[in-house]
């Protein structure tokens, strides 16, 4: 496999690997709610449904953060189901760890089903390549991590243009669906 | 006797003094006023006080020392508070003394655990306030509560009786199973279930601790 591909696989698998970023099953971690004012509403916990809501688009430099271990989301609006221990961020929402960068207008989390999810303006950003898409989907039972609509994969001396890129992370296989077009520049070439 | 011209003077001055004296104690300083009679307080054994609002029962307590002195009721060794709500009980307070100031309809109770008789509502204060007129009970100080599996802790609270809303101030912690949620300030609505938080918030997983 190309070595461009290989550092992005490594880096796409320790990450989407431990991506569990819930409290549900005794996992430790913090949901954390900055720069809110104290006389200000910051997120309302239905006790009841099992549901946290937390809105901070209103407020100038708020933040939602929930961080567990390594891996950090913030964003601007966050729901999350204690039940199924499910959590989605919306607005400016931005998943990290180490050297791996997730944004989307979207990003869900479905802990009991164990996938991420994320939607909209999908860019992916490891220290080998940035990926953007329109979806992203990723089980970790498959240990795959598909991405489609508008893919396009860009390397520090080429891009990959397609409607769908299958990551099989355990596998370390990549797979194009459709119709792919790449452009490299003539100074790695000796590496394709 | 005769006296001398110098011994004349001096008399004569103290003469002046002593007038002087008299004068001032008798015409500029208040003479201290008589004693006034004062009605002794009243001390009831094995009482059982009543406060109502507009006709409707708020609070009873069962007592075995009242002392009541001008509008204020002491009462010590206490049975039972029982709060009403809609003429029926819905908290049992234990408390060491309690003060009721009656033109005010303010109780002040000292010591105090409060407790619901169905829903497993425990509190705890060492000094909780009942307001008659605003319906309302605070803790001034700090606080501890169990409801329905919830462990609750702030520095002060206010609870509404008319919209059941528990309002929680500084240094906030909830404890839910395995999350701590530690926030600056909190409204509870007790019967929607509902919690807003205010201000910065913390929610901490504990490794392990779920059932």
């Amino acid at each position: 496999m190309n070595r461009r591909f290989v550092g992005l696989m490594i880096v796409m698998a320790l990450f989407l690997g431990g991506t569990s970023v819930a409290w549900g099953q005794g996992q430790p971690g913090t949901l954390e709610i900055t720069g809110v004012p104290t006389d200000v509403v910051a997120g309302r916990y239905d006790r009841e449904a099992g549901v946290f809501f937390a809105d901070v688009r209103a407020i100038a430099g708020a933040l939602i953060k929930v961080k567990r271990e390594d891996v950090q989301i913030v964003g601007k609006t966050m729901e999350w189901r204690t039940d199924d221990d499910y959590l989605i961020f919306t607005v400016d929402a931005k998943l990290t760890q180490d050297d791996f960068e997730l944004t989307g207008d979207v990003v869900e989390y479905f802990g009991e089903e164990k996938k991420l999810k994320s939607q909209g303006n999908v860019v992916v950003t490891t220290d080998d390549a940035t990926v953007y898409a329109d979806h992203l989907d990723y089980e970790e039972e498959t240990d795959q991590a598909l991405f489609t609509g508008n893919v396009k994969v860009v390397f520090s001396d080429g891009v990959l243009e397609g409607e769908r890129f299958l990551m099989l992370l355990e596998k370390s296989e990549l797979q194009f669906f459709g119709s792919f077009q790449g452009e490299f520049s003539d100074k790695n070439s000796n590496e394709n | 006797m005769k006296l001398s011209s110098r011994m004349k003077k001096a008399i004569l001055v103290l003469a002046i003094l002593i007038i002087a004296i008299y004068l001032i104690f008798r015409f500029f300083i208040e003479p201290p006023q008589p004693q006034v009679s004062v009605p002794p307080s009243v001390q009831l054994l094995e009482s059982r006080l009543v406060g109502r609002k507009d006709g409707v029962r708020q609070w009873e307590i069962l007592a075995q020392s009242v002392l009541q002195a001008g509008n204020s009721v002491t009462l010590t060794s206490l049975d039972e508070i029982t709060m009403f709500q809609d003429q029926e009980p819905y908290l049992f307070i234990d408390a060491d003394t309690a003060v009721w100031d009656r033109k005010l309809d303010i109780l002040h109770l000292h010591e105090s655990q409060v407790r619901d008789g169905e829903d497993g509502f425990y509190l705890e204060s060492d000094l909780l306030i009942w307001d008659g007129a605003e319906e309302t009970l605070t803790s001034p100080g700090p606080v501890f509560i169990l409801w329905e599996g919830l462990e609750i802790q702030a520095a002060e609270m206010v609870m509404e009786a008319q919209s059941s809303l528990l309002y929680l101030k500084d240094d906030v912690r909830i404890r839910d199973g395995s999350m701590l949620w530690r926030l600056e300030q909190a409204v509870y609505d007790l019967e929607q279930k509902l919690m807003d938080f205010y201000g910065r918030v913390v929610l901490e997983g504990e490794d392990g601790d779920d059932e």
